[in-house]
């Protein structure tokens, strides 16, 4: 008999969702035979630390947070370029300098607009 | 060393340019006028005598001894608190009196009580003119239902957290602080453990130590046959 | 099987055991060979824990330097440090974010009974008045090695850990509890100040110590 020419597509796609499924579903056996799950009030609560949960984990965060962290993460990242500039300054020649001096003002400007904005405020 | 024990009320400190702590009383009743000012002595070794401020003046005191050229004391290192409980001393006195119609000589006792008080002590340094310390002492009038002194927050703003600690164990209520709020304890806490009256919660089930206090309040859970 | 066969059996190189206890071993020895411990010390014994991280006394050779920052991915709960009162339900109810199987190891002095602080106003004295604590440590603070023996200790005590029967592990019993009550704040100590199912408060046996 004439095997189907897309057969082969079939099997695979068997042996792909076998091999995703059949592990996830021996750890599901597991867990149900050895590590059967407890949940409680407090075990499913968010965890704080330790505290008491204040709030729900899904709410929503102020805007000014991404903002802030955009501005940290700004610096964050010219920390690593001052670091080697730091360390060759020595051997450098004026334009290199004068290349990472307006790299740098280029962040100070930002820095100052959004300081002018309001940004670093934390209201 | 030598130079504390030739001037034994000077500020304490080894800087000679404080001025002796009568000359800084004087100073201070004239700059504050209606304080009252005393020098409470302290005998011994380290010779730290210590003003004692009324809480009215406590901040304009403060203020001044912090602003002052020649003082500046601008760093308050230490606040912290001392519960005196009600003192008792007894006088001996010689009377005569008259017993089944003959004059006896009686000796009497008689005993005096100072009510107690809750005393909050600050430990005031200079970093810019390096020296000190200079002790400032505020009383509470009882240390019952009276126990308001004023903050000196205002003016030592390091001196917030350590009041905090001092209203938290001691319950010592400080005027003018800005959160005053317990910090060590918890907030639903209701006693002041540091006060010498304070009675420890009874947890002490198990205590196989030997230690003469613990060991009757363990066995107060364990009365035994014969030890109880 | 006859352990009298299996007893012979093994007397002549042949070594037999059942699917039970193939798996009863095998179960236990990945789990006592991966305790995850939680990242959390609360005094000067914690140093030490750190120290048996580290690579001069190395934890992870006994396969417990995974310390993870969640309560959700630990599996050990090392109370290293002294528990103040203030601190007591936030170690509980990190206890009750673990999941099951858990284990406690009270480090120091502190943990297991208030050490030198026990007669203070603020100490919790013994960690075991909250939580079921399998393995304690004296010290103050241990050593590091006294932390692996702890650990060995309780390794040994996950090794003979049966899987079925009356004495299987409270994470296979349906019945036991999952999560131990978290003690509140109350105006004079903690409300209760102690779990009686964990700390029945046994009489001292004074009388036949004598």
């Amino acid at each position: 008999m004439q095997e189907h020419p897309y057969l082969f597509l079939a099997v695979l796609a068997a042996a792909g969702v076998a091999f995703c499924v059949g592990p996830l579903a021996l750890a599901r056996l597991w867990t149900m035979l050895f590590s059967p799950a407890r949940p409680g009030p407090v075990k499913n609560a968010t965890y704080e630390c330790g505290l008491e949960p204040q709030s729900d984990p899904w709410r929503r965060f102020h805007a000014g947070y991404y903002v802030y962290a955009i501005i940290f993460l700004v610096f964050d990242v010219e920390a690593v370029f001052l670091l080697p500039f730091a360390v060759a300054f020595g051997g450098l020649s004026v334009g290199a300098f004068l290349a990472m001096m307006g790299f740098l003002l280029l962040l100070v400007e930002g820095l100052v607009w959004a300081w002018r904005k309001g940004v670093l405020q934390w209201r | 060393m030598s130079a504390c024990a030739s001037s034994p009320t000077s500020g304490g400190g080894a800087s000679g340019s404080l001025p002796s702590l009568e000359a800084l009383r004087d100073r201070l009743l004239e700059a504050v006028p209606g304080a009252q000012i005393q020098i409470q002595p302290n005998p011994a070794v380290p010779e730290q005598s210590s003003l004692v401020v009324d809480p009215a003046h406590a901040v304009a005191v403060a203020r001044y001894l912090r602003d002052a050229e020649d003082l500046r004391l601008d760093y308050c290192s230490n606040v912290t608190g001392v519960d005196w409980l009600d003192a008792f001393t007894e006088e001996t006195v010689t009377r005569t009196r008259v017993v089944e119609g003959r004059e006896v000589t009686v000796e009497e006792t008689i005993r005096h009580r100072r009510p107690g008080y809750l005393e909050v002590v600050y430990h005031l340094y200079s970093m810019s003119l390096r020296h000190g310390p200079v002790i400032l002492r505020q009383r509470t009038r009882n240390r019952v239902d009276d126990t308001r002194v004023a903050s000196l927050t205002p003016v030592w703003r390091s001196a917030e957290f350590q009041e905090r600690e001092v209203y938290d164990l001691f319950g010592v209520q400080f005027e003018g602080h800005p959160d005053l709020r317990r910090i060590l304890m918890w907030d639903e806490f209701a006693d002041h453990p540091m006060r010498k009256d304070y009675v420890e919660p009874d947890d002490y089930e198990y205590e196989p130590t030997p230690n003469a206090e613990i060991l009757p309040k363990a066995r107060r859970h364990y009365p035994l046959e014969g030890t109880a | 099987m006859d352990p009298g066969l299996q007893n012979e059996l093994s007397k002549r190189g042949i070594f037999t055991t059942t699917w039970q206890e193939l798996l009863r071993f095998g179960y236990n020895w990945g789990r006592k060979n991966s305790l995850w411990p939680l990242n959390f010390g609360l005094a000067c014994c914690a140093i030490e824990m750190i120290a048996a991280s580290m690579a001069r006394f190395d934890i992870a050779r006994f396969g417990a330097e995974v310390f993870r920052p969640s309560p959700r991915q630990a599996d050990l709960m090392i109370v290293a440090g002294t528990v103040t009162k203030k601190m007591a339900p936030l170690v509980v109810r990190l206890y009750n974010q673990m999941p099951e199987p858990k284990y406690v190891i009270a480090m120091g002095a502190c943990a297991i009974s208030g050490g030198p602080f026990k007669q203070g106003y603020n100490v919790l004295k013994g960690i075991d008045r909250f939580l079921p604590v399998d393995v304690h440590i004296p010290g103050c603070p241990p050593r590091p090695e006294a932390l692996l023996h702890g650990l060995i200790t309780l390794q040994k005590l996950i090794e003979a850990q049966e899987i079925h029967g009356p004495n299987k592990p409270r994470h296979l019993q349906e019945t036991a509890p999952n999560e131990y009550p978290i003690p509140r704040y109350g105006r004079f100590d903690l409300d209760p100040p102690k779990n009686p199912e964990v700390w029945p408060g046994r009489p001292l046996p004074r009388g036949e110590n004598k």
